[in-house]
């Protein structure tokens, strides 16, 4: 992806930077800036901050589960601190931070020298943090936050069952959060769709920005739903209204329908844009272009649709019609199909490369090994009678975990690894990178097969406490989880680090051949201000 | 870490672990002990679907194991150009999804099975409650509360789940049984114990703060201790 001649082209905000008028420095320059670049990096670092919490949740409930019967926390502070730790990893980490980089990287791979709308984009970032702050404050607060998981399923959510504030904080949280996305998936598409560079056509577009469109695309489609099914717990909590009061007339199932209809896709929003960042890394790291580019976009957009169609899989215990379940679970097991597309097509991209194990390669290799365990399970809770044995049991737990905590997150690091020199213009300690993945694969493993297990032996999830019988099995997940804690207190040393005192970072830090160097490391790290100067155009 | 063969000797002992887990995980109960005709179908399927994905599990991984070790960057050996191959890509889409059409064919049988309630021959009714289960025998007239479920072995038991408040799951893993109990809505189940004994379960459904002590125990018993034991319970013992 080689830019060729270029051609001048004033940028529509380059009054902004260009002499005449002086560019903010400061604080200010953050809180008014609707450059992509900065909104992008401000994205990473608040979905850190919220991972850093959710993430000590985690580690306050493995320590209570540590062993049975132990008092670390009170059954209703463990259900507050479980339903953020799923809350905030979903909606202030996961999908944010894919935002962020996407921010960051999306308009320079194209070509462009912003978002399509930069005020609209900064309206999504600073919606964030009054969404966040507001769930976390609600620990606060008399009654505490919203205890009922981040599925919130009604009745408990009403206010009969749930009467202090925390649920209508985690409902306004979740709306504020939900508008964000909004506005970011009507941005990213409106960008993609509008402001390539010349010669910059769909499908020479780099495989990170296929799936950031499919995933904004997804957004757009799915978040309204959840936006309304949010508005109907709140009418209910607020006036009574009864849409999932069975003595009302309503019916809490119809929560479980719409929940999913917006939560399933979710799990693709969450790790499509991180299948887009392993498809750049892994050529980057094996000097040979990614295999099968049309089918891979095709599997991203197969996963896509595909993904509106399974939301039932998470109901087969809710006593939903025999022909429904039937088709769910033939759907779900459909989503391997295009799963396994691009499970093939990256090892067919490494096979025969000439690979580097930089962190990033380290993370996208580790990502493929736990993804695959990820969707074989996946494929095992297709099937409705096993699903109903393991459904709500830890079983599940693991599940998710392989592909949300081995997918999306080994894929978020391995793009932060990446892309960080190029944002930060610093670079970081290579050795302690690697520390930090080794542990992570390593505590990762440790905390979550284990989880397997108990949901085999029957364990449900969510509860404060186990039956003795259980306990082998959370003494190694607990342990594993302190491996993963220390993993993540290196990573955050050696990113702060790198920040303050790193060696400047060139160009290209990562010497990409000429087929797998896509435009962001054509510029300099960290990228000018409206990333060209000129419009590069591709041939 | 300046040898690939170190760190993928690593991944390998990872993966080894995994393997190891996943094959070890039928060391749960239901699976080694299933008590009821369903349970021993969910066992059979679950070993079907073990059978199937195994295979692209072991190639996946193993291809990539074999990757990370063969083609580690030396110099002089520039890497491969070629990124496409059309017959491949069919080949990878086609292979599974033969294999989920098969696979399906199993799940619904089961799940047929399971949904099929053959002709009861004692209807129970279980209604959750925050924070313990209710049992009714309707035909006995006989309802208590937190304690536990008797039932005969061998008879075909069908039972009415629901709740009273919010939902909860009535869930017994060596039953093979988990059904949600949701307010205003009633769901079957059936079951069909092979052996007496006392069987654990608990509420498989986040209900609330006590939601981790909602116990579930069923003591399966002869028919003839069944049939005192609810004559005791009709004279309110």
């Amino acid at each position: 992806m080689e830019a060729g001649t270029v051609v001048a082209r004033p940028g529509p905000y380059a009054e902004a930077v260009h002499p005449g008028t002086t560019p903010r420095t400061g604080i200010l320059k953050w809180l008014l800036t609707s450059d992509h670049k900065l909104i992008g990096t401000m994205y990473i670092w608040l979905a850190f901050f919220f991972f850093a919490i959710a993430g000590a949740f985690a580690m306050v409930m493995r320590t209570q589960l540590a062993a049975p019967g132990l008092h670390v926390l009170r059954p209703e502070v463990y259900n507050q601190i479980m339903s953020l730790h799923g809350t905030f990893m979903v909606f202030f980490f996961t999908i944010p931070i894919m935002a962020g980089i996407a921010n960051y990287v999306v308009p320079i791979q194209i070509g462009a020298r912003d978002m399509a709308f930069p005020r609209l984009n900064a309206v999504s970032f600073w919606l964030l943090v009054p969404a966040g702050s507001l769930m976390l404050a609600s620990l606060f607060l008399q009654g505490g936050a919203a205890a009922a998981g981040w599925t919130s399923y009604p009745p408990l959510t009403n206010r009969q069952y749930s009467p202090g504030p925390g649920v209508d904080l985690w409902i306004l949280g979740l709306h504020l959060a939900g508008a964000s996305s909004i506005l970011g998936g009507i941005n990213f598409v409106v960008t993609i769709l509008n402001l390539r560079a010349p010669g910059m056509k769909m499908f020479k577009m780099p495989m990170f920005c296929w799936t950031v469109l499919v995933t904004q695309t997804i957004i757009l489609i799915a978040t309204p739903i959840l936006a309304g099914a949010l508005t109907m717990a709140l009418t209910d909590r607020m006036f009574g209204t009864g849409f999932f009061q069975a003595v009302a007339g309503g019916d809490p199932v119809l929560w479980q329908h719409l929940f999913w209809f917006y939560s399933h896709p979710a799990v693709y929003i969450m790790v499509l844009p991180g299948m887009g960042m392993i498809s750049q890394i892994l050529p980057a790291f094996s000097g040979k272009h990614l295999f099968g580019y049309k089918g891979m976009v095709l599997a991203t957009a197969g996963i896509g649709f595909i993904g509106f169609l399974v939301w039932g899989h998470h109901m087969f215990a809710t006593g939903i019609d025999y022909r429904l379940r039937q088709f769910f679970s033939f759907a779900s097991m459909v989503i391997a199909v295009p799963t396994g597309i691009k499970i093939w097509s990256w090892l067919a991209t490494i096979w025969g490369g000439s690979l580097r194990f930089r962190t990033p390669m380290l993370f996208a290799l580790g990502f493929i090994a736990l993804f695959i365990i990820g969707g074989i399970t996946g494929i095992w809770l297709a099937l409705v009678p096993f699903d109903v044995q393991v459904h709500d049991t830890y079983f599940v737990v693991a599940h998710l975990h392989y592909v949300l905590f081995g997918g999306s997150l080994m894929a978020i690091m391995a793009g932060i690894y990446y892309w960080l020199p190029k944002i930060s213009g610093k670079l970081y300690n290579e050795f302690w990178g690697k520390v930090h993945f080794w542990l992570t694969f390593i505590g990762m493993n440790l905390t979550f097969m284990p989880m397997h297990m108990m949901g085999m032996l029957g364990m449900p999830r969510r509860i404060y406490t186990y039956r003795p019988e259980f306990a082998i099995w959370n003494h190694i997940a607990s342990a594993g989880a302190a491996v993963l804690g220390v993993g993540m207190t290196i990573f955050a040393l050696n990113m702060l680090l790198s920040l303050w005192r790193g060696r400047r970072a060139p160009a290209d830090p990562w010497n990409h051949s000429d087929e797998t160097r896509t435009l962001e490391w054509t510029v300099s790290s960290p990228p000018p201000a409206e990333n060209f100067h000129t419009i590069p155009v591709i041939r | 870490m300046k040898n690939g063969r170190a760190w993928a000797l690593l991944l390998m002992v990872g993966l080894g672990i995994a393997a190891a887990a996943l094959i070890a995980s039928p060391a749960g109960a239901w699976l080694l002990h299933p008590a009821t005709p369903v349970a021993r179908e969910v066992r059979t399927l679950f070993y079907k679907a073990v059978a199937v994905t195994a295979f692209f599990f072991i190639l996946a991984e193993g291809l990539l194991l074999i990757a990370v070790l063969r083609f580690r960057a030396k110099p002089g050996v520039p890497a491969a150009t070629w990124h496409e191959n059309f017959k491949l890509e069919i080949v990878w889409t086609a292979i599974p999804a033969i294999a989920m059409v098969i696979l399906s064919g199993p799940a619904f049988t089961t799940m047929k099975y399971m949904e099929t309630t053959p002709k009861s021959e004692l209807q129970i009714e279980v209604v959750g409650h925050q924070w313990f289960w209710e049992y009714r025998y309707p035909k006995y007239g006989v309802i208590f509360a937190n304690e536990a479920l008797v039932v005969p072995f061998g008879k075909i038991i069908s039972a009415n789940v629901t709740s009273i408040d919010v939902v909860h799951s009535w869930f017994v893993p060596d039953f093979g049984i988990k059904m949600d109990a949701n307010p205003g809505r009633i769901n079957h189940v059936w079951f069909q114990v092979d052996h007496p004994g006392t069987y654990k379960g608990q509420c498989a459904e986040l209900c609330g703060v006590l939601h981790g002590q909602m116990f579930i125990t069923v003591n399966v018993v002869t028919p003839e201790e069944f049939e005192r034991w609810i004559e005791q319970k009709k004279k309110g013992a």
